[in-house]
């Protein structure tokens, strides 16, 4: 099936004008998948950090969201040992007047501001409440070990 | 080369209009008033060099573990007060006048001047300076030249000081008032100069909109060419982000070396697609041509005040070089008097994109916030946002309720009555091609659910 002109449009205007910190890449022979990086936001413990992640469009998207994942290992108590992420508007409060690069910001912000509350890694989530200043410096360690370039 | 030949020969070879050159800063005429204060600073005992020393010692003092408020242990100020400012409620129609202070901080019982590393002579001056006005019991402060002066202005006056037995005296000054007031009168005309430039503009804009108004209205063949080509011109030109880069995190003002960029880029795009000459109306190519003009124009506006506001501050500063009182500082004052180079192309380019553009609707503006391509046909729903028809199909097929941009639960009461008739008319009339397009992708879209995906195929084989 050839590819929506929603997807060439939002492909292009990604290359054309790139959000900050955020790089995403089409695959040569599929379209719909993407690689990924997001840089840690300054003042977090992912600062410094840049965090590959896979993301790949549905074929009814925008009706439903792209799927996207982390593939470099970070600890953040809403993104599980498998890279999953739990943030609201990939899910139940996505809408398909939504973009690639409006999620992409929304993943930027969710590390800049992890919600231990709304948990997915249950331990890091776990002990993100009993000692923040433990869990920041695991994050911190984990950044500089596995996402520095 | 020196910053004033610099500026003389950008004024001279630029090709300003005369007036404009007229009212540019005086650069010489304010460097000779600096030689003057200079010299009138130095008769006393006040150079430039004593003064920083000065400041020097008052800073060590100060850091020997003083908690006061800074302000009390400077041994002098320079302050800018509004001259003649009455009670807020008077009407400005004019700019505020500053009058320049240079205010002493002398002990009250010695006389002696606070910190003072001065000459003999000069400690003589200002203590005579003091006496004087301890027989006259002026102070020189705001509220006594002013008696209305509102009570907010008083803090300002070094009153508190008072309270340590010390005051303030004025160095009475000529030269620096003749400095300021020529700088100020000098950048309230160029304030004026911009503010004639942008309306002159504004109504070169306004006329232009009517010419390629009446060119574009589609009624035959001829405008309907012209629709197009005015469409690309435009589609160009906000593409080449001429006087303002907007990304849509940090819109920017672009300066004029960017800008002139983005102005050359235009006319090189517009000629390497033939643009120029390829009207059905005659008056096309005449059009094309001011619109070129204004853009030009509006250049050596943004040209022309930024190299006055680099003559203001270069001047300012080396008026503090010279004498060491620390004018920039204050100089807030003064440059919000300043015309913004930047305000008079936003104040155009407002103009061009509310009238001028607007005169050629853009697709951009009438896409489906979903599919992204031309919203046809458009459905409006109850919360006034709009889509094409086959992406509200597919949302009512997938139960989606919720409005994608507003998440309002209107999506599935929506019907044929949602249909907007009007904005369909203007539509088909200004966007025929992607109209006629998208109506095809939709057909095929709607076979496709009701044969299966073979009817793509099935229609090419046909
Ligand atoms: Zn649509
Ligand atoms: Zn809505």
């Amino acid at each position: 099936m050839a590819l929506p002109k929603r997807i060439i449009k939002e492909t292009e205007r990604l290359m054309a004008e790139p959000v900050p910190g955020i790089t995403a890449v089409p695959h040569e022979e599929n379209l719909r998948y993407f690689d990924v990086t997001v840089d840690g936001p300054s003042q977090s413990p992912y600062e410094g950090g840049t965090f590959k992640l896979e993301l790949f469009l549905p074929d009814d998207y925008p009706m439903t969201p792209p799927k996207v994942r982390f593939l470099t290992k970070i600890y953040h108590p809403n993104i599980d040992r498998l890279g999953r992420i739990c943030l609201d508007v990939l899910k139940s409060n996505w809408s398909p007047a939504l973009q690639i690069r409006t999620i992409l910001l929304s993943i930027q912000a969710l590390l800049g501001a992890p919600n231990p509350d709304d948990p997915l890694a249950n331990d890091v989530a776990q002990r993100w409440k009993e000692d923040q200043n433990a869990a920041i410096q695991t994050a911190r360690e984990w950044t500089a070990q596995y996402a520095k370039v | 080369m020196k910053f004033a030949r610099t500026f003389k020969q950008h004024l001279l070879e630029d090709g300003f209009p005369e007036h404009w050159v007229e009212s540019a800063i005086s650069y010489r005429k304010l460097k000779k008033c600096i030689k003057k204060v200079e010299e009138e600073l130095s008769e006393i005992g006040l150079d430039a060099d004593t003064l920083s020393l000065l400041l020097k010692t008052a800073e060590k003092n100060q850091g020997a573990g003083s908690d006061t408020e800074d302000q009390e242990e400077k041994p002098f100020q320079y302050v800018l007060s509004p001259k003649g400012s009455r009670g807020q409620n008077e009407e400005k129609s004019y700019p505020t006048k500053f009058q320049p202070k240079l205010l002493f901080m002398i002990d009250e019982a010695t006389g002696e001047p606070l910190h003072a590393k001065l000459s003999p002579e000069t400690k003589q001056y200002l203590h005579q300076l003091a006496l004087s006005e301890n027989i006259t019991d002026i102070r020189i402060t705001d509220e006594q030249d002013d008696p209305k002066a509102n009570p907010t202005d008083r803090k300002n006056s070094l009153a508190s000081t008072n309270s340590r037995s010390y005051r303030t005296v004025e160095v009475p000054l000529i030269s620096d008032s003749q400095f300021f007031g020529t700088l100020q009168s000098e950048l309230s005309g160029l304030a004026t100069i911009q503010k004639e430039e942008e309306k002159k503009l504004s109504s070169e804009v306004e006329d232009l909109s009517n010419v390629v108004s009446k060119m574009t209205k589609p009624k035959d063949s001829k405008s309907k060419h012209d629709l197009q080509q005015w469409r690309r011109i435009f589609e160009l030109y906000l593409d080449s982000r001429i006087f303002f880069s907007t990304s849509e995190r940090d819109p920017w003002a672009n300066n004029y070396e960017r800008a002139a960029k983005g102005l050359g880029n235009f006319a090189a795009e517009l000629q390497k697609q033939g643009l120029y000459d390829d009207f059905k109306s005659k008056e096309g190519a005449l059009a094309l041509h001011k619109f070129l003009n204004i853009n030009s124009e509006l250049l050596q506006g943004l040209k022309f005040q930024e190299i006055n506001n680099m003559a203001t501050m270069k001047i300012l500063k080396k008026f503090d070089k010279r004498t060491a009182l620390g004018a920039t500082s204050n100089a807030a004052l003064i440059f919000q008097q300043t015309p913004i180079p930047a305000s008079l192309a936003r104040a155009v380019c407002a103009e061009i994109s509310n009238h001028l553009l607007a005169t050629v609707p853009q697709l951009d503006d009438y896409l489906c916030p979903v599919c992204f391509s031309i919203a046809w046909r458009p459905v409006r729903l109850q919360c006034q946002h709009v889509f094409c028809i086959r992406c509200l199909i597919v949302m009512q097929r997938d139960k989606q309720d919720h409005c994608p941009l507003c998440r309002k639960k209107v999506v599935m009461e929506a019907d044929s009555d949602n249909l907007d008739d009007s904005m369909s008319r203007f539509l088909k009339k200004y966007f025929p091609e992607e109209v006629k397009k998208k109506q095809k992708e939709n057909e095929r879209a709607a076979g496709r659910d009701t044969y299966g995906e073979l009817y793509d195929e099935k229609c090419r084989v046909m």
